[in-house]
C-alpha cells in the first residue's frame, strides 16, 4: 500500500491502550463511566441484561449505575443495534449526546440507516467493538447458561467456532467497519478520509490477550473524546493490526467458499423454492431486518389482493395454489429491495422460526450484487447508496454488449 | 341425532376420497386443506382444483403453518366465491373465520365447512427436526385413546373447544379405536347433507360429542387450570409482565400470525407510536435509563384489549416466537375471562355480534354506580 493510500484510508497508527485486569467488558463499561462523568456524552445506548431474566435490551443510560449490568458484547443480538438507534433519531436529533456502543455488523447497518435518512448522526457517537460473533438465538433462548458459556469460551480465544451463528463464522467485518479488509474491498478512493468513517471510535480486541483493549481513534469526534478524557494516542496499534489482518484474510477464504456453496444451493427456480418450503409468512425476517425501515412493507400491503375468483384461476392454471401467495414473490421481492444493503447481520435468521437459512442466502446474494456494484454497506457514511445514485456509463455491458468487453458482470472493478 | 356417513378406510385415506367425490363431481369448484410442500415434512394451505393434487393433501396433518381462519379470510376478502370450495379447517380456524367474517374481513357463502375433533397440533417448528414420522404415529395412538399428545402445543393440550360447532361436516378424529379402518363424516347441516349425497360410504346416525370427547374435555380442564396456576405462580402485576416480555424483539410475528389481528397496518406500527426525540429526552431524564426501542410492554397489552375478546386460543402467536415467550398461553386466559365477562364464546354464531362493537345501555352499570 503506497503512503499517500494509507493516509486516505486513515487506518490510525496509534491508538491508547488501556488495562482489562477485570476482563475486557469491565475496562470497555469503565472508560464509558468516566466518559459520562466528564460529560462527554450525556447518555449511551448499549445491551443490557433485564434484571432478574437471561434477556438483553437496548438500554439508553443515563444513569451511571445501569453499566454495571451492561454487556457491550452480549452473547446474542437481540434487536439489531442500528434498528434501536433508528428508533430513537429517525425524527431527528436528541437533545441528550449519545454514544452507541455496537457490534460492527450494527454501527454498519447504522450507516446505511443515516443514508436512508432513518438516523440521525448529529448528536450521536459511534463505538465500534471488535465482534466475536453471536450465538444463534434459538440456542440462547432453548438453554442461556450453556449458550453463555460456550459463547465465552469462543469470545477469549477468537477461534472459529461451529457453535456461531453461521454468518458470524464467515464475517470479514467483525472489525473497524471503514478498513478492514484493506483491500481490495475497502474504499481507495478519498472517500475513506476520517470525516466519513463509519464509527468515530473503535475498541479493538484482538491481539490483546484480553488483557488489554485499544482504543483506536478514527474520526475528528473520536479524537477529540480522548483528548477530553486525557488518554492520549501513542500507543501502537501493530498487535492489534495484525492480529485483525489475519483473521480477516482467514475470514475471507472461509467466505469465499460459503458464498459458492450458497450460490449453488439455490441456483435455479427450483432449488430456490425448495428453500422456502417451510416457510410460514410471518414476515419476522423483514420485521428485524434493520435495512427493512419501511413503516407499511409493500408485501404486506393491500395491493396484492385478489377477488376469490382470480385465485380459483390462478389454482386452476397449476392445479393447486398456496395460500397465502406469493411466499417466493416476497423473499425475492424483499431481497431486490434491501439486498444491496445487506450488512449479513443474521437478525432475520434468528427470528425465523422456521430456521430456514435466510441470512446464509441473504449475505451469499448480497456479496454477489454489492460486488457489482464496488459497493461495502456501511463501510463509510458519504458513499452514495448505488440506486439512488447515476453513473453514465455504468452497466454499459448489458446495454451494448459488444461493445463493452473490459468488465464483465459478476467480477467486479 | 345427525346423520354420519361412513367410509371403509383409515380416516385420513377415507377424507380424502370424499373431497376427491366433491372436486370429481364438480360439487365443489377447489378444496382448500393442507398439502405437503416436500417430503420433509412441510406443509401448506393450498386451493386445489385438481382432483390429481389431492393425493398430495393431507387435511388431517396436526400442523398449523397459518391459522386457515386468516387464509379463507384473504380468499375471500374481496366478496364471496360463486362457486363452492370446500374447507377442511380445525375448530380454532373456524372460529377464527367466524370472527373474521363478523368484522367483514371474509364471507361464509359458498363455503362447505369441514372441520374435525382436534386432537390438537404441534408447534410448527417440529417439522424441521426431521422426526415428524415418530410423531405422527404416537399422535395417533393418543387420538384414539383420547388423550392428550405430549408433543402438541401447550395451547392445545389445554384447549376444551376441539370439537367444531358450525362445521357443515365434522370429521371424527379423536376417540375412536377404529380411525385405521374407518372415516365417520358427521353431516351436521342441511347443507353437509347435501354435499354428501350419493357420495361413497354408508349412512348411519353419530353424536357430536360423546363419552370419549366428554373425557378428552376433562382433561384439557385439568391441563387449563394448572397453566393457569403456573402463570399465577410466576407472580402477577407489572414486574411479572416485565419479565415475561423482557427477550421479547419486537419483530411483531405474533400480530402479524394471530387470525384476529387483521389490521393491514397496526396502530403499533403506526406513525402515532414513534417517540419524538423529545419524549426520549424527557423520558431519559425521569428514568435514568430507558428501553429501546420503546414500547414492548404497550404493544402487548395493547394488541391484547384489541383483540383478547375474539381470541380462539389458536396458538399461532406463540408458534411464531422466535424466543419462545408463552404469549398464546397468557392470551388465552386474559381471553377466557374477558369472554366470561362478556358471557361471548368467540365463534360461537355468526349471528353474535363482537361485545366493542355493541351497545348495550344497561351493560357494567355495576361499575358505574359504586
Amino acid at each position: 500500500m503506497s503512503s499517500t493510500q494509507k493516509d486516505k484510508n486513515a487506518v490510525p497508527d496509534k491508538g491508547k491502550i488501556l488495562p482489562a485486569k477485570e476482563g475486557v467488558r469491565k475496562a470497555i463499561t469503565d472508560f464509558l463511566k468516566q466518559s459520562l462523568e466528564k460529560n462527554c456524552f450525556d447518555a449511551i445506548l448499549i445491551p443490557v441484561k433485564v434484571l432478574d431474566t437471561d434477556s438483553y435490551a437496548w438500554v439508553l443510560l443515563q444513569d451511571e449505575s445501569l453499566l454495571d449490568q451492561a454487556d457491550p458484547l452480549p452473547p446474542v443480538m437481540t434487536v439489531q443495534g442500528g434498528k434501536a438507534l433508528s428508533s430513537l433519531t429517525k425524527h431527528g436529533e436528541m437533545y441528550h449526546k449519545i454514544a452507541a456502543v455496537m457490534r460492527p455488523c450494527e454501527i454498519r447497518a447504522a450507516v446505511e440507516l443515516f443514508k436512508l435518512k432513518q438516523i440521525n448522526l448529529d448528536n450521536v457517537s459511534l463505538i465500534s467493538v471488535d465482534c466475536p460473533g453471536a450465538m444463534p438465538l434459538s440456542d440462547y433462548t432453548a438453554d442461556p447458561e450453556s449458550t453463555k458459556k460456550t459463547f465465552e469460551n469462543v469470545f477469549g480465544k477468537w477461534e472459529d467456532s461451529s457453535s456461531l451463528r453461521s454468518v458470524c463464522q464467515v464475517c470479514q467485518r467483525f472489525s473497524l467497519p471503514s478498513h478492514f479488509p484493506s483491500s481490495p474491498l475497502a474504499s481507495t478512493d478519498s472517500q475513506n478520509d476520517a470525516d466519513s468513517s463509519a464509527s468515530d471510535l473503535h475498541i479493538g480486541l484482538l491481539g490483546g490477550q484480553m488483557k488489554q483493549v485499544y482504543l483506536i481513534p478514527v474520526s475528528a469526534k473520536g479524537t477529540e473524546l480522548l483528548e477530553k478524557l486525557d488518554l492520549p494516542p501513542q500507543d501502537s496499534l501493530k498487535d492489534w493490526e495484525s492480529k485483525a489482518k489475519g483473521m480477516v484474510d482467514k475470514k475471507i477464504k472461509k467466505r469465499d467458499a460459503f458464498n459458492k456453496k450458497w450460490l449453488d444451493e439455490v441456483k435455479g427456480k427450483d432449488k430456490f423454492i425448495g428453500v422456502f418450503d417451510e416457510c410460514i409468512n410471518c414476515h419476522n425476517c423483514m420485521r428485524v431486518c434493520p435495512i427493512c425501515y419501511c413503516q407499511q412493507c409493500y408485501f404486506d400491503s393491500q395491493t396484492l389482493k385478489l377477488t376469490p375468483e382470480e385465485y380459483l384461476q390462478r389454482a386452476e392454471k397449476r392445479g393447486a395454489l398456496r395460500f397465502p401467495l406469493d411466499t417466493l414473490f416476497f423473499h425475492l421481492g424483499r431481497m431486490s429491495h434491501m439486498v444491496l444493503s445487506c450488512v449479513s447481520c443474521g437478525a432475520c435468521e434468528d427470528a425465523c422460526p422456521m430456521s430456514i437459512p435466510v441470512a446464509q442466502i441473504f449475505t451469499a446474494v448480497g456479496d454477489r450484487t454489492q460486488k457489482d456494484f464496488d459497493y461495502v454497506p456501511g463501510r463509510n457514511r458519504e458513499e452514495s447508496l448505488p440506486l439512488q445514485f447515476y453513473l453514465e456509463d455504468e452497466f454499459c455491458e448489458v446495454e451494448v454488449p459488444n461493445e463493452c468487453k473490459e468488465r464483465t458482470i459478476g467480477e467486479g472493478k | 341425532m345427525p346423520n354420519a356417513l361412513k367410509i371403509k378406510k383409515g380416516v385420513e385415506e377415507g377424507l380424502n376420497d370424499f373431497l376427491e367425490f366433491l372436486l370429481k363431481t364438480e360439487k365443489v369448484r377447489a378444496v382448500f386443506a393442507l398439502k405437503k410442500m416436500n417430503d420433509k415434512g412441510a406443509v401448506s394451505y393450498s386451493l386445489i382444483t385438481d382432483p390429481d393434487e389431492l393425493k398430495n393433501a393431507v387435511p388431517l396433518y396436526p400442523l398449523m403453518p397459518v391459522n386457515a381462519g386468516k387464509a379463507l379470510s384473504s380468499f375471500t376478502l374481496e366478496g364471496a366465491t360463486e362457486e363452492p370450495v370446500a374447507a377442511v379447517l380445525r375448530p380454532c380456524e373456524l372460529r377464527a373465520f367466524i370472527e373474521l367474517v363478523k368484522r367483514t374481513q371474509g364471507s361464509l357463502d359458498n363455503i362447505l365447512l369441514i372441520s374435525l375433533t382436534c386432537g390438537g397440533v404441534f408447534p410448527q417448528r417440529s417439522v424441521t427436526k426431521g422426526n415428524l414420522k415418530t410423531l405422527l404415529s404416537q399422535y395417533w395412538e393418543s387420538a384414539k385413546k383420547a388423550d392428550i399428545d405430549p408433543n402438541i402445543r401447550e395451547t392445545c393440550q389445554s384447549c376444551e373447544h376441539f370439537v367444531p360447532q358450525l362445521a357443515d361436516v365434522m370429521v371424527v378424529s379423536v376417540g375412536k379405536k377404529n380411525i385405521d379402518k374407518e372415516c365417520t363424516l358427521v353431516l351436521n347441516t342441511k347443507k353437509g347433507e347435501e354435499y354428501a349425497r350419493e357420495a361413497p360410504g354408508s349412512t348411519l346416525s353419530e353424536e357430536i360429542e360423546t363419552a370419549e370427547t366428554k373425557k378428552l374435555k376433562e382433561k384439557r380442564k385439568e391441563k387449563n387450570e394448572k397453566m393457569v396456576e403456573g402463570f399465577q405462580k410466576d407472580g402477577s402485576g407489572l414486574n411479572a409482565l416485565v419479565k415475561t416480555f423482557a427477550a421479547c424483539l419486537g419483530c411483531h410475528g405474533c400480530s402479524q400470525a394471530c387470525p384476529i389481528c387483521y389490521c393491514t397496518l397496526c396502530d403499533f406500527d403506526s406513525k402515532t407510536q414513534e417517540y419524538k426525540p423529545v419524549s426520549f429526552d424527557s423520558e431519559l431524564e425521569q428514568k435514568g435509563g430507558l428501553r429501546v426501542p420503546p414500547g414492548t410492554l404497550y404493544f402487548h397489552l395493547g394488541r391484547m384489549s384489541h383483540m383478547a375478546v375474539s381470541c380462539v386460543s389458536c396458538g399461532m402467536c406463540s408458534d411464531v416466537c422466535p424466543v419462545n415467550i408463552p404469549v398464546s398461553s397468557l392470551f388465552s386466559i386474559v381471553g377466557a375471562s374477558l369472554q366470561e365477562v362478556f358471557g361471548y364464546v368467540p365463534g360461537r354464531d355468526v349471528e353474535e355480534t363482537v361485545p366493542s362493537g355493541t351497545y348495550k345501555e344497561e351493560e357494567f352499570a355495576e361499575i358505574g354506580e359504586q
